[in-house]
């Protein structure tokens, strides 16, 4: 066991803050640099896309750059989906350990995640199922890849990477 | 908010939102046209429920007894395939009480019964059960009604492309669709076997009028203001990436492109295509299997796949590729409310690096969680609040490109073998806005012609 449950929720917990302070750079630091992220898109009702090699995903990036560069894009200005940032608030629950394989820690939660754009006073939230892989680097958790199921995919004008 | 317009009771009341003085050298749109509920009313009514809509690839229903479902204008729409493999569209609404049949995307069944009292319909249509209907009492007249889905009055297909009309009274589809079929061509021809869905669907929404989304898939002028921050990602990728490495994008290059030609056609009831040369074609997903495109279609209709093409079927579908193909189909449910269903478009049996590609590049610029629409949309958001000025009347700006559109067809055109109304070619840079008066004449007109018959 390289980490018990209390320090995996501890992990989640702090990436959503990290999003919700808009520190950028403490959260790109939680991922190993050969990360990878998924958000798959539905292909039905009830059947997530299964390989992001073949099928359409909402988001997929095989490593870090593709959340850096969401990160170049936000720090821009020049975004008009962006500026000024929606304001939002994390919520990670229902954290479970589902078991360990090659080094990497399997950890299932839920989230919530409130979005509020000051432009229009709306708002909206996001929610669904994430799968986080974690590996122990120098003493501390790190994500090795992520994977979100986003429940309700119509997305309301936009989803940016601190939406979820 | 309370509507602040004048009733629309004849054709001519119409004129008012449209400024249509082309030999003058002006056009403009009249900015009631996008936050009137009376007006996206008439749409609703005279356009969406009036004449062609897409409803669908054949290819999403290849089998016996599949099925899949959409909206056209305000109607739940069910297309399907019989046991024997015929398709029909038909009205997805029980004729008891109304109730939606078919309640997901896609699928199949050889009956479909209403989830409220059991009325069972097979997928020709035939209402081929009606519970406990001998113990009913029903009159004798119940028996001689028809109780069968209701067909949609017209339903026709172009090359695997499904259309369907509420109105009985539309021109046949090829007639509908003229020359813009070439431009459907330059799509499907691009697999040997021709094209599919990739597996995936992608919905959104947006807090605006329809019309900025039918606007902004022909709108070369908006693309460098917009997506400032993806080509800032882009210019980041290349100097990253090794020198011989191949390019992720054809926008990687926005110099290149910028240095290159846009064009545009319109043709007769609504459709637009908006073309430019591409600089940058090896970053295509489709580039790979040049060769053989060319030994198949010849190296004009190659090259034409090879180039940046939005093409606009009006009212409800545009094709966009540029980075990767989009299929986007536009649902309109408010004066100011639009909601997207999108698909990643892809010749069928492509090469595995080729998908890679493809798959990445679309998501990265067509998704709502990708670099590139979400500024689209925003902006789209900002026009319909600032559109609330209400003591401004006219939009500015439909006459850039006036200079260089010409009545019919150019050298371009005859490439491809088409008459179109109006041609137009020229810089990047010019970011030509005539190509949206094919869509507003079509638009007016369809309007006119509906409060002309009531």
């Amino acid at each position: 066991m390289i980490a018990d449950l209390a320090a995996a929720t501890a992990l989640l917990t702090l990436e959503g803050m990290l999003l919700d302070e808009q520190d950028w750079d403490g959260w790109l630091a939680l991922y190993e640099a050969d990360a990878e992220f998924w958000m798959p898109a539905w292909k039905s009702e009830t059947q997530p896309t299964e390989d992001p090699l073949r099928e359409l995903s909402m988001i997929y990036y095989p490593d870090r750059t593709g959340l850096e560069d969401r990160v170049q894009r936000i720090r821009s200005g020049k975004s008009v989906a962006s500026t000024p940032l929606r304001r939002t608030a994390h919520i990670a629950g229902n954290v479970m350990l589902a078991g360990e394989e090659g080094g990497i820690l399997s950890v299932k939660s839920s989230f919530n995640v409130h979005v509020y754009d000051t432009r229009t006073k709306t708002q909206h939230v996001f929610f669904g199922r994430t799968t986080h892989g974690l590996v122990r680097r120098d003493g501390a958790l790190r994500i090795r890849r992520k994977k979100v199921i986003l429940a309700n995919d119509c997305v309301p004008t936009m989803l940016d990477i601190y939406c979820v | 908010m309370a509507p602040d317009s004048q009733a629309f009771n004849t054709p001519a009341d119409l004129d008012r939102l449209l400024d249509d003085r082309i030999g003058e050298g002006w056009f403009s749109v009249h900015r009631d046209a996008f936050r009137d509920p009376a007006v996206f009313e008439l749409e609703m009514k005279h356009i969406f429920e009036a004449t062609w809509n897409f409803v669908g690839l054949e290819s999403q229903v290849p089998n016996p007894n599949d099925f899949l479902t959409t909206v056209i204008g305000r109607s739940p729409v069910v297309v399907m395939r019989d046991a024997q493999g015929r398709l029909g569209a038909f009205l997805n609404s029980c004729r008891h009480k109304g109730a939606v049949i078919f309640h997901t995307s896609e699928g199949n069944g050889a009956h479909h019964s209403c989830p409220y009292h059991g009325w069972t319909y097979d997928t020709a249509g035939k209402c081929i059960a009606i519970t406990s209907q001998r113990q009913a009492g029903y009159p004798e007249q119940f028996g001689k009604t028809d109780h069968g889905l209701a067909r949609v009055a017209r339903f026709e297909s172009y090359r695997g492309l499904l259309f369907a009309s509420l109105a009985e009274d539309v021109p046949s589809l090829a007639d509908y669709l003229g020359d813009a079929r070439r431009a459907i061509d330059i799509i499907v021809d691009q697999g040997r076997d021709g094209i599919e869905l990739v597996p995936g669907a992608v919905s959104f929404t947006y807090n605006a009028n329809w019309k900025f989304q039918l606007e902004n898939s022909s709108d070369t002028y908006h693309f460098i203001p917009t997506h400032t921050s993806y080509i800032g990602v882009l210019e980041k990728r290349r100097s990253a990436r090794a020198a011989s490495a191949p390019a992720g994008s054809i926008y990687e290059d926005i110099g290149a492109q910028a240095a290159s030609r846009r064009g545009s056609f319109t043709f007769p009831h609504g459709h637009v295509l908006m073309w430019g040369d591409n600089p940058n074609m090896s970053a295509r997903p489709l580039y790979p299997m040049l060769a053989e495109i060319e030994a198949r279609v010849g190296k004009v209709r190659a090259k034409w796949m090879m180039y940046v093409r939005n093409l606009t079927l009006f009212p409800n579908v545009q094709f966009a590729e540029n980075a990767s193909m989009q299929l986007r189909i536009i649902r309109p449910l408010a004066v100011d409310r639009t909601e997207m269903l999108t698909y990643c478009v892809a010749p069928k049996g492509e090469p595995a690096e080729s998908r890679v590609k493809r798959l990445r590049q679309y998501e990265d610029f067509f998704n709502p969680t990708g670099f590139a629409t979400p500024d689209d949309t925003s902006a789209y958001e900002a026009c319909q609040r600032g559109g609330d000025a209400r003591t401004l009347d006219w939009q500015q700006g439909y006459v850039r490109g006036m200079g260089a559109v010409q009545a019919g067809g150019n050298a371009e055109a005859a490439e491809l073998g088409i008459t179109p109304d109006t041609s137009m070619v020229g810089g990047y840079l010019m970011g030509d806005e005539t190509i949206f008066h094919g869509n507003y004449r079509a638009w007016l007109a369809l309007l006119k012609r509906g409060l002309e018959k009531r």
